[in-house]
């Protein structure tokens, strides 16, 4: 079903959905960066800006996710689960971020499943905004991801000026919808026309330097690109993880027992395929002791074909967020692009 | 929907010591006694939790055809078994699992199994090999080629006893250096192959152990005609989840708690690192 | 989630990100795109800073030491027995002294100094890591003075050139490598003065060798070539410089080599150019002197106070220049001022309302050998002193141990009063980055247990000495600070939506003057072998780091793979000493002799063998109190 919604209707809208649970958005603090925070009032939204460096990945898959508490009475240990499904909206979302939290969940739905993840999963209703002037640093028509979805999502709006138009994609999209039924009308066909409208023309928007993902992957997945490159390309990293942090679709973590007040807290944490000690074994040996070798492990799993066949999709969003943090200067793009000429820095 | 996070809790019931750094540790669910809805493969492992410490992965070291209580046999290499060395009878460790693919018990029906294992590498042979000796008849012939650094290294001593005791199993032993009053073979597991008779076309090899011996030994084995297919190992990587999540154990598209750890040679030369 | 902006408490590039909380306590951290610094990005440290005060092993309770046990007590009970203990000792005419940290907030360092030497009446004041760095600044002060160099690392990103003292850039200071790659990226020569083989001289388009504790032969060279080839800034030299015709007849006969003139251009060429230097390896006063000709070849090139270029000392850890600045040192008040300085005394009396002990104190070495009681602030001697193990020898004969921290640390172990404290997550204050900026740190979480914020404890130890006190916040101490030092007097106003500041920077007419290193010229003797300890900060021991599940793995594995520690050396020299890598070789030096492992590395020249800092006390027989020493190498 598709709606239209008057602009001044939103605010209405997120009275109706605060009601209802948890609303996240992107909202500006004090320092000036723009947030994915929980809101106390609608007018805390903010909509000129660009993508929160922070991806909204943490509202499914905290930094430290506690999932299994272990009390100890005199001998003797219980066990119990540790359950969040408190329902949450995540409001004024991107297109990337909806494909990234979607490649998440269908990780976490492999089997064995991890309830853990996925009763927050279920419990989040994304309503996205699509975007009508892409980021400059993004990406995402090379990954199918953007800038407009045509599947995957909740609800997906589109700004048209005075209103916005409302696509409905699923079922919690509609249970969002019925928070305020009177708000919305069923869209016109000039609006709808409008938002193909502004589709194509978000998409010009990108240069013609994109990402070329399909040749890197056959390179990638072949073991044709040279040892010497990513030796080289290494020199340019420092190993901060910060792409593995900012990324919506990487996910690694370590496992580890949180003492806590007389008992234990078994949390998830993140964690970077980029550390030394990742792959670190307890007898001490390392298969991953060169940083070259994680390098080139972190771009198998976001760009190759056995990944890509696995997953029905590439390992990146093209949100550009890895573009933004890397400390060094072997973000996404630059690396694709080095393993398809072969060539760095030249 | 289970949460594979949670631990069931197992009782230590028996600790034996098997060499001065390793012992064996039976376990029985404190919970499920009988080990109800605990079912296994040879050479599928478990995440155990010693509480206030942490988890590892520690392979299966029984046969599921002895169901009730079941076995793992752990070195002590660092905080955690160190830990694990310290409990005794009754103590309580949370077992996550099992986790893994074992060893296809049904394709190896009607086959000779060889198994070669190098010191700590038994442990995970003995669950398939306990399997075997349990349905004896139904596989053919059973050959062990087994060797440590020196006799203290050897474990399931009282086994190896008794394997040798038996007539429808063909047991060597040998050691890198000979201690006391050791009067059986001296030297690598390798040189065993001599002194059996092998039939490649017919035969399952199962290897485990250090890896420069796996090396040679899975030369040797190919060597001799023996297909990669044929050539069965396990192997080991940092694990965390168990389930193919956590990616501290994947090999390129591969996870070795999930698609592993057990690997015939065929798949191992696919894997890309 | 809420979002908490503050300071990262690792190293001292000064980069800030928010703290994410909620009820449970820490979550994680959100990098900022608007930190003047930071600029979105963070080093690997920074994205697991929650992880120590979260996991970590904290001290929650104050205890007292009764009977050889540690009895939890009250907070009254505590302080009470600490200035009473202490009051007992000092009319007993027995030394006392206090120990601040690096790793401490302004407010935190400056109330410790105010504790002793208005309360204890003692300069017994400094931190273990200023015995690293200490002759590093020193040497800085003797050319610049009052003005302590300062560069930003955006202005390092749009340099032309950078001459960097190379320890490890990359793994000490991460977003300073990072401003360097981006340079080198932009075209700009990169030349480094190093002895092994980092990810910054690969990067580098010069490489000059460099023994450590002998790269002042190399500054000189650098020096005589500029001098050489007439690339001085005349302008420069004439205005600015003092003591130029002397430099001149210093460095006759220096040896100069051709990439050292190629280096010279460069470096004279530039418009934009960066000097970077951390505390070398080598004795306090060659360190000192390397320093100040490095200085020198900054002055004379016409790159100190020049905007756009700058020297930048690279300090380790996230607050030593704040602890410097609070006059944490012996012989120096706030400000850094020297202990003699009239104005800055006097200030300080009148603030303080109490004469202070005039004569320097002892340093954190001698302090820890000498004292009977003695007040540790977030320090851990064994960790960060270069005598390692002795120190905590010396700890435990100390009569009266006080220690204020967060974390468990080996010094805390041994402690006869635990004061618990809030880490850097939990507390307000601020820190002061190698550039300068004083930085808010906010609170994200309450303190666990009991702890309280350090500058509350230590108002409430100053309160029991009878100096004034009546601070509500750490913004009061804050503003104190101003008023003893005019490099903080705006240290309170932000200047940018982070809240950071410059310190006051001293007026910008002073003059340089000018050093050469004078290294010893001679060369080593034909095979001849010398050990180094590497000075690589050693972020292994740092609570920080050892607490943090996801940091401490690396340093961790390298302690248990190698519980004896080991030596590096090239192939050459393992070969000719007949010693395969992985056993072990005996060492033996004038001071004494150790056997540990060897290890061979491919970039380290013949006649190198090189121990790291976190393995010195496996060679403190061979090394003695020394940092380089002449080694006979053989078989075990």
């Amino acid at each position: 079903m598709v709606y239209t919604l008057a602009r001044e209707g939103t605010t209405r809208w997120l009275d109706k959905l605060l009601e209802a649970g948890e609303v996240i958005a992107p909202v500006r603090g004090p320092c000036g960066d723009v947030i994915f925070s929980a809101l106390r009032s609608p007018a805390q939204v903010v909509w000129d800006f660009e993508n929160p460096l922070p991806p909204p990945k943490q509202f499914v898959l905290p930094q430290t996710d506690p999932l299994v508490k272990i009390k100890l009475h005199g001998q003797r240990h219980e066990v119990e689960p540790i359950y969040d499904d408190a329902p949450r909206t995540l409001f004024n979302v991107r297109s990337c971020d909806v494909k990234g939290i979607a490649f998440l969940t269908r990780m976490h739905e492999a089997e064995p499943a991890d309830a853990s993840y996925l009763r927050r999963a279920h419990n989040l209703t994304l309503i996205s905004l699509a975007c009508t002037t892409p980021c400059p640093a993004g990406f995402c028509t090379c990954t199918d991801s953007g800038p407009f979805l045509s599947a995957g999502y909740d609800v997906q709006l589109t700004d048209l000026g005075g209103s916005f138009l409302v696509e409905v994609g699923s079922e919690k999209g509609e249970a969002a919808i019925a928070r305020a039924p009177d708000l919305f009308q069923k869209a016109s066909e000039d609006a709808v026309t409008q938002r193909q409208g502004l589709e194509a023309a978000a998409k010009t928007h990108f240069g013609p330097e994109t990402c070329h993902f399909g040749s890197a992957m056959r390179r990638v997945s072949t073991g044709r690109v040279q040892d010497a490159l990513w030796e080289k390309m290494t020199d340019w990293c420092l190993e901060c993880g910060g792409c593995n942090m900012v990324c919506p679709t990487c996910y690694c973590f370590s496992v580890k027992d949180l003492p806590q007040d007389g008992a234990w807290v078994r949390c998830r944490m993140w964690d970077s395929c980029q550390y030394t000690a990742f792959t670190l074994e307890a007898s001490g040996h390392n298969p991953r002791a060169n940083r070259k070798e994680r390098m080139k492990r972190r771009f198998f799993h976001k760009v190759s074909a056995q990944y890509y066949t696995r997953d029905s999709t590439v390992g990146c969003v093209g949100c550009g967020r890895c573009v933004k943090t890397c400390l060094g200067s072997t973000h996404m793009p630059a690396v694709v692009a080095a393993i398809r000429k072969g060539k760095w820095h030249e | 929907m289970n949460d594979v996070f949670l631990p069931e809790i197992a009782c230590l019931e028996k600790v034996r010591d098997e060499t001065p750094d390793t012992k064996t540790f039976t376990l029985r669910f404190r919970d499920h006694p009988n080990g109800n809805g605990f079912h296994f493969l040879p050479g599928q492992f478990l995440e155990l939790s010693v509480f206030g410490c942490g988890e590892a992965p520690f392979c299966i070291a029984s046969s599921p055809t002895r169901p009730g209580t079941f076995e793992t046999t752990v070195r002590r290499t660092g905080q955690l078994t160190d830990q694990l060395h310290k409990l005794a009878n009754g103590d309580e460790v949370g077992i996550r699992g099992p986790f893994g693919n074992g060893f296809n018990v049904q394709a190896a029906r009607g086959k000779d199994m060889l198994f070669v294992a190098g010191g700590i590498g038994l442990p995970p042979l003995r669950s398939l090999i306990w399997n075997v000796l349990d349905e004896r008849d139904r596989f053919g012939k059973v050959t062990i080629l087994y060797g440590a650094r020196t006799p203290h290294d050897l474990v399931y001593k009282d086994e190896l006893e008794e394997w040798k005791k038996r007539s429808d199993v063909e047991l060597l032993v040998t050691v890198d250096v000979a201690e006391h009053d050791w009067t059986g073979n001296v030297g690598v597991v390798p040189i065993l192959f001599q002194k059996v008779t092998l039939h490649p076309e017919s035969t399952l090899a199962y290897v485990c152990g250090p890896p420069i011996m796996i090396r040679f030994v899975v030369r040797d084995l190919l060597n001799r005609g023996f297909k990669e297919e044929s050539v069965i190992s396990t192997l080991e990587r940092m694990m965390q989840c168990g389930i193919g999540k956590c990616n501290h154990c994947a090999i390129g598209h591969r996870y070795v708690c999930r698609d592993g750890p057990v690997f015939n040679y065929r798949e191992i030369a696919e894997l890309v690192e | 989630m809420i979002p908490v902006p503050t300071a990262c408490p690792f190293c001292a590039c000064g980069c800030g990100f928010y703290l994410l909380a909620n009820q449970g306590g820490l979550v994680g951290v959100a990098p900022s795109e608007t930190h003047p610094v930071s600029l979105g990005s963070l080093c690997a440290r920074g994205w697991s800073a929650h992880e120590a005060a979260l996991w970590g092993n904290r001290l929650k309770q104050p205890r007292v030491n009764r009977n050889g046990k540690l009895q939890p007590v009250s907070w009254d009970e505590a302080l009470d027995h600490v200035a009473g203990r202490i009051k007992e000792l000092i009319d007993a005419a027995k030394p006392v002294g206090v120990l601040g940290s690096a790793r401490a907030t302004n407010e935190e360092n400056y109330l410790a100094g105010k504790l002793a030497r208005a309360g204890l009446q003692t300069n017994n004041l400094d931190f273990s890591y200023h015995s690293i760095c200490g002759p590093l600044l020193k040497g800085l002060e003797d050319v610049c003075g009052e003005q302590t160099p300062s560069l930003s690392l955006n202005d390092i990103e749009s340099s032309q050139m950078i001459l960097l003292v190379e320890g490890d850039l990359a793994t000490t200071h991460p977003r300073a490598a990072s401003a360097v790659m981006a340079a080198v990226e932009k075209g700009a020569q990169l030349i480094t003065i190093a002895h092994t083989a980092t990810q910054m001289s690969r990067l580098a388009s010069l490489l000059l060798p460099a023994i450590p504790g002998k790269e002042g032969e190399v500054i000189d060279g650098l020096l005589a070539a500029v001098l050489n080839l007439g690339l001085e800034d005349r302008a420069a030299v004439e205005a600015r410089c003092e003591g130029y015709d002397a430099l001149r007849r210093d460095l006759e006969g220096a040896k100069l080599t051709a990439e050292m003139r190629q280096a010279a251009q460069w470096v004279a060429q530039a418009t934009r150019a960066t000097f970077l230097i951390p505390p070398v390896s080598g004795e306090g006063n060659p360190s000192r002197k390397e320093a100040a000709a490095f200085a020198t070849l900054a002055a004379v090139t016409g790159h100190l106070g020049k905007p756009g270029s700058g020297l930048l000392p690279l300090l380790a850890r996230s607050n030593v220049r704040g602890a410097c600045d609070m006059g944490i040192a012996p012989d120096r008040l706030p400000g850094y001022r020297p202990l003699d300085d009239q104005d800055a005394q006097q200030r300080l009396q009148d603030l303080w309302g109490k004469k202070l002990p005039s004569s320097p104190g002892l340093d954190a070495e001698n302090i820890v050998q000498s004292v009977s009681a003695l007040i540790v602030l977030a320090d851990d001697p064994p960790s960060d002193l270069p005598m390692g193990h002795r120190a905590m020898a010396a700890l435990e004969k100390i009569d009266y141990l006080v220690t204020l921290d967060a974390f468990l640390t080996p010094t805390a172990l041994m402690a006869d009063v635990v004061l618990p404290i809030a880490s850097f997550a939990e507390t307000e204050g601020t820190v002061t980055s190698m550039e300068g900026r004083v930085q808010r740190l906010h609170t994200a979480v309450d303190s666990p247990g009991e702890a309280r914020p350090g500058w509350q404890v230590l108002a409430e130890l100053c309160a029991r000495f009878d100096l004034c006190t009546g601070y509500h916040a750490a913004s009061d101490v804050l503003s104190e600070v101003g008023r003893a030092t005019p490099k903080y007097a705006r240290a309170g106003q932000s200047e940018d939506k982070w809240g950071g500041i410059g310190t006051a920077k001293a007026s910008n007419d002073g003059k340089f003057r000018l050093f050469v290193a004078e290294a010893p010229r001679q060369a080593p003797a034909e095979g001849a072998h010398v050990l180094v300890r590497d000075g690589t900060f050693d972020w292994g021991r740092d609570p920080l780091v050892s607490f943090s599940p996801t940091l401490c793995r690396d340093y961790q594995s390298q302690r248990k793979l190698f519980p004896n520690g080991f030596v590096e050396m090239c192939k050459q020299d393992a070969d000719g000493v007949g010693v395969h890598p992985g056993r072990p070789v005996k060492l033996t030096s004038v001071y004494g002799n150790a056997v540990v492992p060897l290890r061979v590395r491919t970039d380290l020249k013949p006649g190198l063998l090189l121990v790291p800092f976190a393995f010195r006390d496996h060679l403190a027989n061979v090394l003695g109190t020394h940092s380089v020493t002449a080694v006979k190498v053989e078989q075990a």
